[in-house]
């Protein structure tokens, strides 16, 4: 995928050489990109790359002036290949880094494009620590912030009495769930945190230390793919006696109920689209097309982000550009002179490079499609609840 | 608690199981050649990729996979020993870091051939809860339970009462005095990697009952096996059965009555402290001599 990717960038650039004398003005600029296509985040990183490959050829299409084209190095999912291909992508000439997936890899990711004087944009890594170093490129379009916001609106407009949740103990989940401890208890909900090492896979134990000794209203799971199948599984066969079950990232997908359509119904998830897609922009619509036309499957979560952090950078790319500022140190500045409604909402960078307006919106499995239910300003329906999918 | 307290058990004893049949194949490697296999994990994980293949593609049952199991994963097997048997210097130490290798190339092309999302039975047969008074299970870990057991009971009468059994004995004890009797060690060292590799096959296919596999999972359960084989004891088929259990219950254990961040680090203490103890695991040679 990425060496058709660079194959097509290069077969472009090729024609290029023989077209008329208007088209030979045009400027191509080279950014790099690592993601963890190989390792344990690969799936995040493939989708991750098809979302960023779709905007680079929509964003291309819509300003034929200044081309973009994207080097991708897998970063196999560890920190010190991902600081590597930064400092690998810097030296080939790539005038900003998208960067790949988790807080750990982003971190001394931008670290690196920060010391070598590169932009680097994110939407894979949420911790609060990655805007408080005071770099001066780095950008991120998500955090941990908005994930909380949205869960925790949901769970206290459900009013439970008790919660328990269960966290991951990598770095982003448990920020998440330390959050959410805060905003829930404030509230009068009495919260039970149950940490497990990622490596776990039987969470029968810790389902029935919920069901015998918590005996929570929700159970909230602050996690990942694999751990959402676990836990899942393990109450359907336990059956605490709560009344809803709710994720977080990439848990109100179309894929997840596809792949396990016994766990899924009634599971609630972070979300931004409903299922089927109704995207109200046009330019969701077009990414829909032309994400469609590229992989033949329907827009995803984690591509959406992708799709929204490359757009964005890509644009202020084409203006520092056509400005003339893009060799002089001036994309960090046009990074922060967006200002625009993406899928996501609208984008803004403070001055940390955080996006202070991201929120989501929660979804529901419902028989194959996705329901948003919270915020009421975003819902599509209304939350079937107490509803377990056992 | 008591209730608590015999679910973390069950739940122990259920997921020990399964660890034990994972790490039999390695055990059974290690005591007959010598050679930690560390692409085993990556056997385990392809068994289990064929379940899935056979799941999704067929729609029958996983356990139907066996038989395509045994065939991909003994040929993979065979493989990797006529790879292993090239060494000629330093054969622990370079097959080593050559079964790592073959460990990382098949992982990747796992990626390659099933891409990177996770995989699991959707069989609503191997999902379904099975209760004993106030103890609870999948179906799914119930039958990886058994055939754990009677694999278990198999290789251990192989070992004792056949011929090849008795040669592999003999090899892992001394490899020239066992050529010295007519037995060829090469031939016995494939027999063994095959028979490794056909546990391998059963136990990727258990594990996708009753687990997630992706294909970043194969080095765990490489590290996994190693520490039961260790924690065993060289060449103890018993002691693999009961070091999986004890490495289960454990961290069923802590996870009931500490906190689940603690299950991996409760496993490797229990490996260190019985490394401290007993440096032959816990039925290794000298103990057995005992």
């Amino acid at each position: 995928m990425v060496r058709s990717a660079i194959a097509s960038a290069t077969l472009a650039l090729a024609l290029g050489v023989g077209l008329p004398a208007a088209q030979a003005q045009e400027k191509v600029v080279t950014i790099g990109a690592h993601m963890p296509l190989t390792g344990s985040l690969a799936r995040s990183g493939q989708t991750f790359n098809e979302g960023m490959q779709v905007a680079l050829r929509m964003c291309n299409a819509a300003s034929p002036k200044v081309q973009v084209k994207v080097d991708v190095i897998d970063d196999e999912s560890t920190p010190a290949k991902a600081v590597s291909a930064v400092e690998k992508l810097a030296s080939s000439g790539s005038v900003a880094i998208i960067g790949g997936y988790g807080s750990n890899i982003v971190g001394p990711a931008s670290d690196a494009s920060d010391k070598l004087g590169k932009v680097y944009i994110t939407a894979g890594a949420v911790s609060d620590e990655l805007t408080q170093r005071g770099l001066k490129t780095f950008f991120r379009i998500n955090n941990n912030a908005g994930y909380q916001k949205g869960i925790a609106t949901l769970l206290i407009d459900l009013k439970p009495q008790a919660v328990s949740i269960i966290a991951s103990t990598k770095e982003a989940p448990t920020l998440l769930a330390q959050g959410l401890e805060k905003d829930l208890a404030a509230k009068g909900i009495k919260v039970t945190v149950h940490k497990f090492d990622p490596a776990i896979t039987d969470f029968k134990p810790i389902i029935n230390k919920i069901k015998l000794q918590d005996k929570p209203d929700i159970i909230m799971m602050s996690a990942y793919e694999n751990d959402y199948v676990g836990i899942i599984r393990a109450a359907k066969v336990l059956k605490p006696q709560v009344k809803l079950m709710v994720g977080t990232w990439s848990l109100a997908t179309p894929k997840m109920y596809t792949e396990f359509p016994d766990l899924m119904n009634n599971v609630v998830g972070t979300s931004f689209l409903p299922f089927p897609v109704e995207v109200k922009s046009e330019e969701g619509r077009k990414f829909a097309a032309a994400y469609q036309d590229m992989y033949k499957k329907e827009i995803e979560y984690l591509a959406t982000l992708s799709f929204v952090e490359t757009t964005l950078l890509c644009e202020a790319i084409q203006r520092a550009a056509e400005a003339g500022t893009l060799d002089k140190g001036g994309l960090a500045d046009e990074m922060r002179k967006t200002d625009r409604d993406t899928m996501l909402g609208r984008v803004q960078f403070d001055q940390t490079g955080d996006n202070p307006n991201f929120a989501l919106s929660m979804g529901q499995h419902r028989e194959g499609k996705i329901v948003l239910v919270s915020p009421k300003a975003a819902a599509t329906g209304d939350i079937a609840y107490p509803a377990v999918p056992w | 608690m008591t209730e608590l307290i015999l679910q973390a058990l069950f739940s122990g004893v259920l997921i020990g199981s399964v660890y034990a049949l994972v790490a039999l194949g390695l055990a059974l490697a290690f005591g007959a050649m010598r050679i930690i296999n560390l692409a085993h994990g990556e056997l385990v994980l392809l068994a289990a990729y064929m379940a899935y293949l056979v799941e999704s593609r067929t729609g029958l049952e996983p356990y139907a996979a066996i038989p395509l199991a045994l065939a991909v994963v003994s040929a993979v097997s065979i493989a990797l020993f006529m790879l292993v048997n090239m060494i000629r210097d330093h054969r622990e130490l370079n097959s080593l870091i050559l079964t790592f290798a073959i460990g990382i190339i098949l992982t990747n092309a796992i990626l390659l051939a099933f891409a990177s999302d996770m995989r699991t039975t959707t069989s609503a047969f191997l999902q379904d809860a099975v209760s004993f008074g106030d103890v609870y299970a999948m179906r799914g870990e119930i039958i990886a339970f058994a055939l754990s057991l009677v694999l278990m009971g198999l290789l251990w009468w192989w070992l004792k009462a056949s011929w090849y059994g008795r040669a592999v004995r003999a090899v892992s004890s001394n490899r020239g005095a066992a050529m010295l009797m007519g037995i060829n060690p090469t031939r016995i060292e494939t027999v063994s990697f095959l028979v490794a590799g056909a546990l391998a096959s059963f136990a990727g296919v258990a594990l996708y009952t009753m687990s997630v596999v992706q294909p970043a999972v194969g080095h765990a359960l490489t590290v996994k096996a190693f520490i039961i084989t260790v924690l065993a004891g060289v060449g103890s088929i018993p002691g693999v059965f009961l070091g999986a259990v004890l490495l289960g219950v454990t961290e069923a254990l802590t996870v009931t009555l500490a906190s689940s961040a603690l299950q991996e680090l409760a496993g490797m203490v229990l490996f260190l402290m019985v490394l401290f103890l007993m440096p032959n695991g816990l039925f290794g040679a000298r103990a057995r001599r005992g």
